[in-house]
């Protein structure tokens, strides 16, 4: 259920020693890029270029990869069809009126938009990916506080993702010792033992976060976790990367602007 | 129902953050209040978002930008009102879209305000409408907990049809076609929510009646009324 838990795939990729800004940077600048795009060329450079450095530098497993896209792309590929049936234009192909107030359609201008926005989301999930493959989320706590999120936002953030996997580990072990013993052999068999398994994880995880919080206390814990920040300098060549797709991005964005496919 | 990175053309993820930035901020202010009184809600306040995370990371395939699975929010709007559970959800939305690239930055606004946002308020305020009346208070879980997802549904619906509206009929016309796209999978799951989450309140009301009194959830009476029954 979570095999595809990027997190032990970040602690060990190959941009794992990059300065966690220079990172950040490229992934939300990749963002801020395939949103201001406006033709579907550029949202594919950069889809490009990152999956290149994901694949490469990162050195992650092509197959986790391709897993990894795959998935959303589906969802994207669906709800773009969506977007092309509803949203009309001049040169129809093919029209449907069901309904009154339904009408759907298939024409140059729709199939423009729907494939516009798919590669929007490609490239968008791209940058994600990028950001989840290689930053580690403990990197990013330090971060957080550097960007003055008060330190109890940050305490509650800490307490919930240890909380996540205490509660994967105890939804781990329930789960198996309900399938050895049939819990999920009916649909309504399957509900109560779901629920049972959700009750129970819940308690004995509450009951962890109890136990974890004293031991914090007992350890002169007031609230605010000691981190130890950012300890590696960005270096040239990163900057320099970090520039380089930046300019290169934002010249695609500009190049391309107003194409379409059809 | 995460609307997916790069779906939402520019100004529409900037109308939601601001339409989601005010409630946060009074969220964080009132969790401030919270953790400075009660420390002790600290591990029911990580537990409850760390539910969140697992439940709505169960996702199921859906046709419009996004994907049907529970959400969980209804029982820590039960817990600690909309505003903080907004808080919540915007840490799990954010580690879902860095851990599993599920949602998305730019629409993290869009996902506060239909997940951490609408849904919460309706689920609060059930659960306050039917607090103290002589309703079931599993019955109160089970209706708070499934509306709060269903309308996180509607809200992301409405996301998605202000964003891309319909050339005939609008934003009404693309509106009904998204959330009846939805509604195949999110009625029966709603449901499905509401009984597997008024069954974990079961649990909580049989080994930690305690807390529930304490935080003034639900009364000594009802409380023992229903340890009673189960």
């Amino acid at each position: 259920m979570f095999e595809e838990l990027l997190e032990d795939v970040a602690q060990n990729n190959g941009l794992r020693e990059v300065n966690t800004t220079v990172k950040l940077a490229v992934g939300l600048g990749a963002i801020v890029l395939c949103l201001l795009s406006t033709s579907y060329l550029s949202p594919l450079f950069i889809a490009l270029v990152l999956s290149a450095a994901i694949l490469l530098l990162a050195r992650i497993d092509i197959k986790t990869y391709a897993e990894l896209f795959l998935v959303p792309l589906w969802f994207a590929f669906l709800s773009a069809i969506v977007i092309v049936l509803i949203s009309g234009g001049e040169h129809i192909f093919w029209s449907w009126n069901p309904l009154s107030f339904l009408s759907l359609s298939i024409t140059r201008e729709s199939i423009n938009t729907g494939f516009f926005i798919f590669c929007r989301v490609i490239g968008g999930m791209s940058a994600l990916l990028f950001i989840a493959l290689t930053t580690p989320m403990t990197d990013l706590f330090a971060v957080m506080r550097k960007a003055c999120v008060p330190d109890f936002v940050i305490d509650l953030a800490m307490i919930i993702y240890r909380t996540i996997f205490i509660l994967m580990d105890q939804v781990r072990q329930i789960y198996h010792a309900q399938v050895m013993r049939l819990g999920y052999s009916t649909w309504r068999e399957s509900i109560t033992t779901f629920a049972s398994m959700c009750g129970a994880a819940f308690i004995a995880s509450w009951d962890e976060g109890d136990d974890l919080i004293r031991a914090m206390d007992a350890r002169c814990y007031d609230g605010k976790f000691a981190l130890m920040g950012e300890s590696r300098p960005a270096g040239f060549r990163s900057v320099a990367a970090l520039c380089l797709f930046i300019a290169s991005g934002s010249a695609a964005v500009y190049v391309s602007q107003g194409m379409t496919l059809l | 129902m995460h609307i997916m990175e790069g779906f939402l053309p520019w100004q529409w993820c900037i109308v939601w953050w601001l339409i989601a930035l005010p409630c946060l901020a009074f969220g964080v202010w009132q969790l401030k209040k919270v953790m400075e009184k009660d420390r002790e809600a600290l591990p029911l306040l990580g537990v409850t978002g760390g539910f969140i995370f697992i439940l709505s990371s169960l996702k199921l395939p859906s046709v419009t930008g996004s994907c049907s699975h529970p959400t969980g929010t209804g029982l820590s709007a039960i817990c600690f009102g909309p505003w903080i559970t907004s808080v919540v959800c915007a840490i799990v939305l954010l580690f879902q879209s860095l851990f599993l690239a599920h949602g998305g930055l730019s629409v993290l606004g869009a996902n506060i305000v239909s997940m951490g946002i609408v849904g919460p308020v309706i689920g609060y305020a059930i659960y306050r409408l039917l607090k103290d009346t002589s309703v079931n208070i599993y019955l109160t879980v089970f209706l708070a907990t499934a509306l709060a997802d269903m309308f996180t549904y509607v809200t992301t619906s409405l996301e998605l049809a202000l964003a891309y509206p319909a050339e005939v009929g609008g934003v009404a016309s693309s509106f009904i076609l998204f959330m009846g796209i939805f509604a195949v999978t999110q009625v029966p799951l709603a449901i499905v929510e509401g009984i597997v989450l008024a069954l974990v309140f079961k649990y909580i009301v049989a080994l930690k009646p305690d807390i529930l009194i304490r935080m003034k959830i639900f009364s000594e009476s009802q409380i023992n009324a229903a340890r009673g029954e189960a």
